[in-house]
């Protein structure tokens, strides 16, 4: 799950939806951990797609310095990851609750369920949104 | 000049993003020029909407498209 190449040492053909997502998800579950600045350039970067060279412009720093803080970030983010898993987690349960929703679509849609067992599907479907949320 | 970038919305573990049209000066909190998509990679398949027309028309006007950008208008056959 750890992201081997770390995402902005990646050329832009190489980078596939999982990167994206798991470098936002990274965010969203350890940001609160960073410090200020590293969550600026962090998200300047991933959340608002700005380039070095513009982040060093808008921070009156250097380029170099904004690559050496997002690197050092995104291995903070993923040294959290791998003692914590909790992206990791998340996507399974995620998996795992798009497999249910599938599993309740096809019983419903397989039987003639009586209005009580379809409201028995109603109350799986909200239980497992819920796991999501 | 003019950028072409991704913009994120979604609540907290939920990310979606716009590709947006946007001044490079503005880039940070300004307003965008134009919305010319969306991108959710949350889905699986992940979910790539792109105006072709739209986008072909900033780019001949030398919008400028971030590398995530360029490589999901790629991905999206608007570019080569």
């Amino acid at each position: 799950m750890a992201i081997k190449n770390a995402f902005i040492d990646k050329m832009e053909s190489e980078v596939t939806d999982l990167d994206i997502l798991k470098t936002t998800l990274l965010y969203d579950f350890y940001g609160e951990l960073l410090t200020d600045k590293q969550k600026e350039i962090y998200e300047l970067f991933y959340q608002n797609d700005m380039s070095l060279s513009e982040i060093a412009g808008e921070l009156e720093i250097s380029r170099q310095a904004v690559r050496d803080q997002l690197k050092r970030t995104e291995k903070i983010l993923s040294d959290y990851e791998d003692k914590l898993r909790l992206v990791e987690k998340f996507m399974a349960n995620k998996a795992s609750a798009n497999r249910i929703r599938e599993l309740i679509d096809e019983l419903e849609e397989k039987n003639e369920l009586s209005a009580e067992s379809m409201n028995i599907a109603e109350q799986i479907r909200m239980a497992v949104d819920e796991i999501t949320e | 000049m003019v950028r072409i970038r991704l913009k994120r919305l979604g609540a907290k573990k939920a990310p979606f993003y716009r590709i947006v049209v946007a001044d490079q000066r503005t880039s940070r909190n300004g307003k965008s020029i134009a919305e010319i998509g969306y991108y959710d990679p949350t889905k699986e398949p992940s979910v790539l909407k792109v105006d072709e027309e739209m986008a072909k028309e900033w780019l001949a006007k030398g919008a400028q498209p971030s590398d995530t950008v360029k490589a999901l208008l790629k991905k999206a056959g608007v570019i080569e």
